[in-house]
């Protein structure tokens, strides 16, 4: 079932969606970067956006937030938000990362603060063109196929949408009035948007066998060149909407009785990250860590590699350490 | 609750060097919780407080301020002497911080020529550095001045039995935590986020502003070569580049050595 919005509509559809929850979409206010904000006036909304630089996972797992308040005597009480939140205008590429972060927070290391986040919250995918530093058709997360309520595609004065959930199927059934079954013709013009919008991708970058690649490649001098122009600032990894370590520390009240433990996003690109008890780093040097975050970002997670190809670890690095021309510069030579 | 006797009660002093006084100043700043996070401690010296000292032997002393002259380094000697924990804070305590800007660019001689007209080193001056060049430092809190939250989660922490927890990563991490713009990459400022010590929760970014580097680059982590590179990519002379670095860190052996001057002894 594919539905059709007009474009003319869209200001309708979000305050239906408003009833669902908080929404927030991508913004840019005037000299900075694109960013998921809440949407207080949908004229602010930017559809059309390349990338925000903070991936929507800040919605699930924040980028710092509190765990507990400590109470030596009461024992610890959780703080969990359990806010509903609409989440318009989400790329396939983050879609993508957040499945895959999905198996770790949900499945594998079961997470109740994002759990509850993901579960209070719909997510709305839009279409998007790619920029240079876009190369998601070549880490297989260009097209969304779950992970989303609802998906709209661009075409001419309208959106195809695409229905994932009972949730998005709830909100359909909501704006009745606003959407019509897609024609035919409809549907061809989607076919033919989504094979345009292929063709527009410059940046490529061929993964077949790229784990034994970097795997037999710890040696090549392209990782001490970009050692010596990285700063180790975390930045790559703090943008990365597939990178998930955290770190926790608690901070204790004046009475020494009661506290809060805080968590917030880390970067094995930061010192401390391989610091453990007793004083020793597992990766004490720069260029080690460097080399062990191209292969974490090219390794497999079940079946798909732990990089969406969004090329924020790129645009935002301010060594201008290019992602994938040092991935080609290991597999070419 | 009870407050814990007196002698139960770890015994601190807070001494300045050469500095401004800036960090004592930051510990009175926290107006709020002062009282009651001071109450827990007995205070032997605590020279921007009051008046009131007592030469006995500490639990803990945190040292403001670079060791500058040779009574500095005697002082200093004796502060370590007499305390179970050295704390330093503040920039000129963990790195000399502004006063070392020019050092090994200028010898002393030429500043007490400059500055008071004679080449005699009437004032025993040394070479501006931090308290670690000299004697074993337990903690450093960094910054010009230290933020007052560190201070206060510093003694809590101590007072604790717990190591205190200082960032040993950039302020870039800061930026992306709160979604600050890059201002180096949006705008090409010469931010000096990249290499310096986190812990002000990227106040100057905030503001849109290049961090200048108050808080210090991350000991054995800083990548200088790497920032002139980025500064000069996008338009910024040696001369400003280095300069800029040098302003807080002149100690830092790998800035140090950028703009130094071959000869120390040579031309003014």
């Amino acid at each position: 079932m594919y539905k059709k919005l007009l474009k003319d509509d869209l200001e309708n559809f979000i305050f239906i969606l408003k009833k669902f929850g908080v929404v927030h979409a991508p913004v840019r206010e005037a000299g900075r970067v694109y960013e998921f904000t809440e949407l207080t006036d949908s004229k602010i909304l930017q559809l059309n956006y390349t990338r925000t630089m903070i991936p929507p996972k800040k919605f699930f797992l924040k980028p710092k937030e509190q765990l507990y308040i400590l109470n030596r005597r009461e024992g610890f009480k959780e703080i969990v938000d359990d806010s509903k939140i609409v989440l318009l205008g989400v790329h396939a590429c983050d879609i993508n990362a957040l499945n895959l972060l999905d198996r770790i927070y949900i499945d594998q290391f079961p997470d109740r603060y994002y759990k509850t986040r993901r579960e209070n919250t719909i997510i709305i995918g839009v279409s998007c063109k790619p920029d240079e530093y876009c190369f998601c058709t070549s880490t297989n997360s260009s097209y969304a196929l779950e992970g989303f309520d609802l998906f709209m595609h661009e075409i001419d004065d309208s959106y195809i949408i695409r229905i994932g959930s009972l949730k998005g199927f709830q909100i359909v059934c909501e704006s009745e009035n606003l959407l019509a079954e897609a024609s035919s013709n409809d549907i061809k013009e989607f076919k033919r948007a989504e094979a345009e919008r292929l063709k527009e991708f410059t940046l490529h970058l061929n993964v077949n066998g790229i784990q034994d690649i970097l795997d037999a490649s710890y040696d090549h001098p392209v990782w001490q060149e970009n050692a010596d122009i990285c700063f180790g600032c975390g930045s790559c990894n703090l943008v990365c909407p597939t990178c998930r370590c955290y770190d926790t520390a608690d901070f204790l009240n004046l009475d020494l009785k009661t506290g809060v433990r805080v968590r917030r996003w880390d970067s094995c690109m930061l010192k401390q990250h391989g610091l453990v008890a007793g004083g020793l780093n597992f990766r004490p040097t720069r260029v080690e860590r460097l080399y062990n975050r191209f292969n974490c970002k090219m390794s497999l997670s079940e079946d798909s590699l732990n990089c969406v190809g969004c090329g924020r670890c790129t645009v935002y690095c301010p060594a201008d350490i290019n992602f994938v021309e040092v991935l080609k510069q290991v597999g070419e030579d | 609750m009870k407050e814990p006797a007196s002698e139960n009660k770890p015994k601190i002093g807070v001494f300045s060097l050469t500095g401004c006084a800036g960090d004592q100043l930051m510990i009175l700043n926290l107006e709020d919780t002062l009282i009651e996070l001071l109450s827990k401690f007995e205070i032997k010296s605590f020279q921007e407080a009051s008046s009131y000292s007592e030469n006995i032997r500490l639990d803990i002393a945190f040292v403001e301020g670079s060791v500058s002259t040779e009574h500095d380094l005697e002082k200093l000697k004796e502060i370590r002497d007499k305390s179970s924990l050295l704390v330093a804070i503040g920039d000129c305590a963990v790195n000399g911080c502004v006063q070392a800007m020019r050092n090994s660019q200028t010898s002393i001689a030429e500043r007490m020529l400059d500055v008071y007209g004679v080449e005699d080193n009437i004032y025993r001056a040394l070479e501006p550095k931090g308290i670690g060049e000299y004697v074993r430092v337990d903690f450093e809190i960094p910054g010009c001045p230290v933020e007052k939250e560190e201070v206060f989660n510093t003694l809590i922490s101590l007072l604790n039995g717990d190591p205190p927890l200082i960032p040993d990563y950039p302020v870039c991490v800061e930026c992306k935590l709160n979604g600050y713009p890059c201002v180096i990459i949006e705008e090409g400022k010469p931010c000096l986020g990249p290499i310096i010590t986190a812990g002000c929760d990227a106040r100057c970014p905030s503001l849109g502003l290049d961090c200048v580097g108050c808080r210090g680059p991350i000991k054995g982590e800083t990548n200088a070569k790497a920032e002139l590179e980025a500064l000069r990519k996008r338009g910024y002379p040696d001369k400003y580049i280095i300069n800029r670095l040098r302003f807080f860190a002149g100690n830092f052996p790998d800035i140090r050595i950028l703009g130094e001057r071959k000869n120390s002894k040579g031309e003014k």
